[in-house]
């Protein structure tokens, strides 16, 4: 009864900011969410098969089902929406409850992107005021900044390529660094023999298709490798820059600070201006406002600025709210335009 | 009979000559009534035991739902089956026969690919120029999916193989696969090289105990038993 109440108080404080109440289907087709986001996403979806062999699954979240609706409907331009209700995932950890209840609000479609930063942080901070609690941290991160440092890093195009596909995936990008310190990409041995393929594979037509692949695009990555090495000392102090970017953690007011100080020192030709940040209040009501630069990783569809909060309440640190920009959500699920999108949730 | 032990062996192939010269090495005398091609069976001496020749899939299958008590069958086969299959079954004794590897196998031509780490790359290209997934061949769908995705390449889908695996790609239906080998040759023989670090799983055959079947203790000296001479 106390969590209805609540959610009706957050849903109240959200409507009072402008944002329009809308229906979202509890189930959608499963082909959007593997095509999104790859075959092992099916361990999460709880799916099945319609009389017309459709495969369609509860919706895992409802940002997902949100953006299904934009695009599905064709709309066009700005949408300020917000919604409620439950979103279904299965869990490797068997404590977690396969139901969540979410409270969701979007801004879609609209093209004054830091302006919509800020308005849906403060809605998260405005809805935040019908919660009991002492303290608590509010936490913003910026995946777009990750992506200016990697692109003035001095290793091969793949491997930037490479280090920005996997930049939410915590554990694997961990490996990634592993191997740029260490190993190179090409074993010479295996070259040896390959040599032989190669000089065959080189008089033939480069349209043939092998098992769904040209010659011509086989010999020509395997060309661009041959000729981009890597060595393992640049590797080594790349994988170094990018470890200590990671570190920065700081009060927002100081961000545009401590990130210029770090492209100095390792002359990366990169400058942030303060401005860049929806907020520079080191303290927001009951909140410590923090900038970091590792926050963002486990978070695969963000794109640009995230956040998210966390309150102490009976002597316990909670995530209750969590959020950010992901413009290139909508155009994964299928549309030919890139739509922005911000937006965020509460976990009741 | 209320005590009767219910053994599960492979019904066919390598691993049911490996099972059958275990059992004979532990003098226990397999009989079946009706000839070779019988699939109940007994040991001679022992009215408590029943033998069941089974498909080596099925074995793992029948353990978890209890009507069998002990099996005999492969590391791989277990590994792949459902979470809550494994749960049902342990494994009392791993034996150095029936070893094999399931790998990851690509087209001999595919020079450019050396690492699982281009796998993942090539698999991304794939993606983003034909606008559909790479795709593997496979007996074994859950072990390979664990597998590519902590070798981070996400961008794949899966086709269910029946057998034959190793010419799905040059057929149409795959671009790669994963298949178990134990020495390569059939790889090799059908234009396939296996990828530097494409090594998913170390299999043997086993002996398995339904979770629920191992109290029993004539159950235990008879796995006792079998796990001393092989």
């Amino acid at each position: 009864m106390k969590s209805k109440k609540l959610s009706e108080k957050i849903l109240r404080s959200v409507k009072s900011k402008g944002f329009k109440y809308i229906d979202l289907p509890s189930v959608i087709e499963a082909n959007h969410i593997v095509q999104r986001s790859g075959e092992n996403f099916r361990k999460f979806i709880f799916s099945f098969n319609d009389q017309n062999g459709s495969e369609l699954c509860l919706r895992p979240d409802l940002t997902i089902a949100s953006c299904l609706r934009y695009l599905e409907n064709n709309l066009k331009g700005k949408e300020k929406i917000f919604y409620s209700g439950q979103a279904y995932r299965k869990s490797q950890n068997k404590k977690d409850s396969i139901i969540r209840n979410q409270i969701g609000f979007e801004i879609l479609g609209s093209k004054d992107e830091k302006n919509d930063d800020k308005e849906i942080i403060n809605t998260s901070l405005k809805s935040l005021q019908n919660l009991k609690y002492s303290s608590g941290t509010l936490t913003i991160g910026n995946v777009e900044i990750f992506k200016l440092l990697i692109s003035k890093l001095e290793i091969p195009a793949r491997w930037k390529l490479r280090l920005l596909r996997h930049f939410w995936r915590e554990d694997y990008f961990n490996d990634l660094l592993k191997r740029l310190e260490t190993n190179a990409d090409i074993d010479p041995t295996v070259v040896e023999v390959d040599k032989r393929i190669f000089l065959d594979l080189l008089k033939k037509d480069p349209s043939t298709v092998i098992a769904g692949r040209s010659i011509g695009e086989i010999l020509k990555r395997f060309d661009t490798k041959m000729k981009d090495p890597r060595t393992a000392s640049k590797g080594k102090k790349v994988s170094k820059i990018i470890r200590s970017f990671l570190k920065i953690k700081c009060p927002i007011n100081n961000a545009a600070k401590e990130l210029n100080k770090f492209f100095k020192k390792n002359k990366i030709n990169l400058v942030v201006d303060q401005k860049y940040f929806p907020i520079s209040a080191n303290k927001v009501s009951k909140l410590n406002v923090m900038f970091s630069t590792s926050f963002g990783e486990q978070l695969e569809y963000y794109s640009g600025m995230v956040f998210k909060i966390d309150v102490k309440s009976n002597s316990k640190m909670v995530n209750c709210c969590a959020g950010g920009r992901y413009d290139g959500l909508i155009s994964d699920l299928g549309s030919q335009k890139k739509i922005p999108a911000v937006g965020a949730a509460f976990n009741l | 009979m209320k005590d009767l032990i219910k053994i599960g062996i492979p019904s066919k192939g390598r691993l049911r000559k490996d099972v059958l010269n275990i059992f004979k090495k532990n003098k226990l005398k397999l009989i079946s009534k009706r000839g070779d091609r019988d699939l109940f069976g007994s040991v001679k001496g022992k009215k408590n035991i029943q033998i069941i020749y089974l498909h080596a899939r099925e074995i793992i299958e029948r353990l978890a739902d209890k009507s069998l008590d002990m099996g005999f069958s492969g590391l791989d086969l277990l590994k792949e089956s459902e979470i809550n299959i494994q749960k049902n079954i342990k494994v009392f004794k791993n034996y150095p026969y029936g070893k094999a590897t399931l790998v990851v196998a690509i087209p001999n031509d595919f020079i450019d690919i050396f690492s699982m780490a281009d796998l993942e790359e090539v698999a991304f290209e794939f993606k983003d120029k034909k606008k559909r997934r790479l795709r593997v061949a496979t007996k074994y769908p859950n072990l390979t999916r664990e597998f590519f995705y902590s070798k981070g390449v996400t961008q794949f889908s899966i086709v269910k193989s029946m057998g034959s695996t190793e010419i799905s790609p040059f057929t149409g239906s795959s671009e790669l696969i994963t298949d178990i080998t134990s020495t390569g040759s059939t790889l090799a023989a059908n234009n396939l090289r296996i990828i530097n670090d494409g090594y998913i799983l170390k299999s043997e055959l086993c002996m398995m105990v339904g979770k629920s079947s191992l109290k029993n203790k004539e159950l235990q000296k008879l796995a006792k038993l079998l796990s001393t001479k092989y």
